[in-house]
């Protein structure tokens, strides 16, 4: 059977299976929400709707059919134009819509997390276990959540489990690397009190890529070449940057408690360790994370309220040998101190927002001069003014001043959102500015990579990144009725959108340092990146849910298009999901699910000139709270010509298998 | 239709009986002492590839000495430059040979080894997918040699090819 014979095949399975349905309900498909709310757009609970600036919500249904273990497996099957690729040294590299992961600020419950592998936070870390939805804002936010914020936020809101108590035990196996991923989840909420504790255990031994030829085939050709005979050139050119992908473990405990001390305070603890060990051919790789807050909120009323809090998010890196001996020659720690302040007042029907924070960051690593360490304070004041001058009208002005202490830099950005609320459609304007500071290690950094005579020097004089952010969106929602079949809800985004990019830090030859070649941390001049993102969903009454997101990107001036990654100008995600209760003791949720990318814009050749995955997803809601999720992960068996580093790392079609028991509905 | 059965399963029969014969005389023969023929000292160019780049070329000298009647050791020379990374000389045990046509092959999926640097430093490697061949040519004889190395706590897997004429 043809692939596309294959996908008509199965789109008409699922197309057809409301016909086989009883009766039409919408039991498992809380993407209907109409009016769910928001925060990471304002700092500001808001409804979706009135958000200042387009938020893409990924929510808990979204997470569920994507039976995703980690935010890289979830964003990947959801956000256009998002790809993780892996970097030389198999820690993962995000691409977002040109930016690096660095020009994007991922947060957990608002707070960032220390630590980074390649170019950004450890995404292992963020399990997505205890997770009740996913807020995306795409462009520049520093003038809310400061440095990094560059070409978007992304924030994983907790889950905050109402009942009086849930239980859930789970664990999937994945033919790809034979994986496997156990978790547990507890939770109770009893007068004053409310638990959420989680833990999540994953293996996934190494996987050897496919080469074109064998390694005799190789040497049969080179030995043809050697003799001056006929051979064939394309059995020699193995374009392929990695080979095997490395086995890993990963355990992620977590825990939050919140107390209502009174109708007015609430108090709320967290803590959290992650353990992940890579392990290599020659040595291990461990990674330990520790994280605790507190925070304490008071409210007045509704919309008057004051929130303090304090952070601690601990990430080391270590080497031990395969006897268990700590080399100390790769040892890292990065440990943040963070503490928040923040104040909403109203104003009438507007409301005045004031905040401020403190960061102290500390990094010690191998990549510094051995022996030394640095710190810095990152310090910060805010205000936003939220205001509602008509029913339809909405402007909400921003502004924040930063300061970093190791050098002394110092960043004003602003945002201003006006939305404008015509009866057929929702009009949004935003202007937006972002940075990131430059971080310890690229202003101390003083790194012979891998001892091959090649440094890597840190610049103590590098300025922050500056991104300049407008965008303009129109959004469509709206509910069909009496329409027979249609009856549902639709919606619909266009955004287009350009960011001017500039000061952009990277490496450029640093000429000879000590006899070896040399890099240097610099500012470049900049890029400028045109986008649209173009969104759209039906969720029909019945139980189908189809829902499509394009986004088409192009990036100019000076374009660093680096190996770990590579700018796609379209790319498109799309999802037929199909909900429905057959019985009593069954129900069936099911979502045909696929991810295009095109052409890289580097117009490299040696790489995959696009490529398409398909996923099929079936979970089975069994008696009394068991559920059975079995899933087809590339439907139509794509393999990439060659696996350089931001090819998707896939050998073929996988399968998996879960279970997930929620005990609270079987006891 | 029993009559083409029949046939069908006489034909089947006889052929897997001269299949096997066939296969039986092959077993019946004496091991070839490949090993006898593959050693000695080859020079030639040696590539090496990291991440997808070329790292280093130049002409190196690979010894291959006897383990066995049917396996050689392999040593890969030491790379490097001073004021660089400089890897030592590399052993790979009991590489396995045969006979594919005039070619003398061995292959090795993964070997892993340790080995001490000029600091007196105890290194891990590790060798996979080696193929290694032996022709007879004009000039004598000839090999090719592809693998993949991993050393130390390098992360970047050194993409390696050498081919020489035997000393």
């Amino acid at each position: 059977m043809t692939d596309n014979l294959k996908l008509l095949f199965l789109a008409g399975v699922v197309l057809t299976m409301p016909v086989l349905g009883i009766s039409a309900q919408t039991a498992f498909r809380d993407s209907v929400e109409l009016n769910p709310v928001v925060v990471t757009a304002s700092h500001t609970p808001k409804a979706l709707k009135d958000a200042p600036v387009v938020t893409r919500l990924i929510t808990l249904h979204d997470i569920k059919i994507a039976d995703a273990t980690n935010i890289q497996d979830l964003l990947i099957q959801e956000i256009p134009g998002l790809e993780f690729g892996f970097a030389m040294s198999q820690e993962t590299s995000l691409n977002m819509s040109g930016f690096g992961g660095n020009a994007v600020l991922f947060l957990v419950d608002g707070d960032r997390m220390a630590g980074e592998t390649m170019d950004n936070v450890d995404y292992n870390r963020m399990s997505l276990d205890n997770v009740g939805r996913i807020e995306i804002v795409k462009g520049a936010s520093s003038a809310l959540y400061g440095s990094n914020a560059v070409g978007g936020v992304v924030n994983i809101i907790s889950r905050e489990n109402l009942e009086p108590w849930t239980a859930n035990v789970n664990s999937r196996y994945n033919t790809f690397g034979h994986e496997w991923r156990n978790g547990a989840s507890f939770s109770f909420n009893k007068a004053k009190w409310n638990s959420q504790t989680s833990f999540q255990h994953t293996n996934i031994d190494p996987v050897n890529l496919p080469k074109a030829h064998s390694s005799e085939e190789i040497a049969f050709e080179l030995m043809k070449k050697a003799q001056g005979l006929p051979y064939d050139e394309s059995v020699l050119n193995d374009d392929s940057n990695l080979s095997r992908l490395y086995g890993q473990k990963t355990y992620n405990v977590k825990e939050r408690l919140t107390w209502r001390a009174t109708d007015r305070l609430t108090l709320t603890g967290r803590g959290s360790y992650f353990f992940r060990t890579s392990e290599r051919d020659t040595h291990d790789y461990h990674f330990n994370a520790y994280s605790a807050g507190l925070k304490g909120r008071y409210a007045w009323s509704r919309d008057r309220h004051l929130e303090l809090s304090y952070a601690y998010d601990q990430y080391d890196k270590a080497n031990f040998m395969p006897n268990g001996t700590r080399t100390h020659d790769h040892d890292y720690s990065n440990r943040q101190h963070v503490a928040h302040l923040r104040y909403h007042h109203p104003l009438g029907k507007n409301s005045l927002l004031l905040g401020a924070d403190y960061m102290n960051d500390y990094l010690s690593t191998y990549q510094f001069i051995a022996g030394t360490s640095h710190a810095q304070d990152n310090i910060d004041g805010y205000a936003q003014f939220d205001w509602n001058i008509t029913p339809r009208l909405n402007v909400v002005g921003s502004v924040r001043y930063d300061y970093f202490s190791a050098s002394a830099q110092k960043a004003l950005t602003q945002r201003l959102a006006v939305v404008y609320k015509f009866p057929w459609m929702t009009f949004r304007a935003n202007y937006a500015s972002g940075f990131r500071a430059p971080t310890l290690k690229e202003m101390y950094m003083h790194f012979d990579m891998g001892n091959m005579g090649y440094m890597i020097m840190g610049n103590p004089d590098l300025e922050p990144e500056k991104s300049n952010n407008f965008n303009v969106a129109v959004e469509r929602q709206n509910r069909i009725r009496n329409s027979g079949i249609l009856d549902g809800v639709y919606s619909f985004t266009l955004m287009g959108y350009c960011n001017i990019f500039d000061k952009r830090i990277t490496t450029i030859d640093g000429g000879l340092y000590e006899g070896m070649e040399s890099a240097l941390y610099w500012n470049e001049d900049g890029v400028k990146v045109w986008g649209v993102d173009v969104s759209m969903g039906h969720y029909f009454d019945w139980g189908l849910t189809l829902k499509l997101n394009y986004s088409w990107m192009h990036e100019a001036g000076d374009v660093y298009f680096s190996q770990f990654n590579q700018p796609r100008t379209h790319s498109l995600t799309w999802r037929i999901g199909y909900g429905h209760r057959f019985a009593r003791h069954y129900a069936l949720d099911a979502a045909l699910s696929g991810r295009s990318q095109g052409k890289p814009q580097s117009g490299r050749s040696d790489v995959d000139q696009g490529y398409t995955i398909w996923r099929l997803m079936l979970q089975h809601h069994l008696w009394r709270g068991i559920h059975l999720n079995t899933a087809v992960d590339n439907l139509f068996n794509y393999k990439p010509k060659s696996y350089y580093y931001c090819s998707p790392l896939t050998t073929g079609t996988s399968f998996s298998v879960g279970v997930s028991v929620d005990l609270d509905r079987l006891l | 239709m029993k009559f083409k059965s029949l046939m069908t399963m006489t034909m089947a029969a006889a052929a897997l009986v001269f299949s096997v014969s066939s296969c039986s005389s092959d077993d019946d023969e004496p091991e070839v002492a490949v090993a006898e023929q593959a050693v000695g000292t080859y020079t030639g160019p040696e590539v090496i590839m990291v991440m997808g780049e070329e790292s280093s070329s130049g002409t190196s000298t690979y010894e291959f000495s006897k383990a066995s009647d049917t396996a050689v050791d392999m040593l890969i020379p030491s790379s490097g430059e001073a004021g660089m990374m400089v890897i030592p000389a590399l052993p790979v045990k009991n590489i396995p040979l045969s006979k594919v046509g005039n070619s003398i092959v061995g292959k090795i999926d993964s070997y892993a080894g340790k080995v001490s640097n000029a600091a007196g430093d105890e290194k891990a490697y590790t060798i996979s997918d080696l193929a290694v061949i032996f022709e007879d040519v004009p000039k004598g004889k000839a090999v090719a040699v592809t693998f993949s190395l991993k050393y130390g706590n390098m992360p970047m897997t050194m993409e390696t090819t050498f081919t020489g004429d035997r000393n």
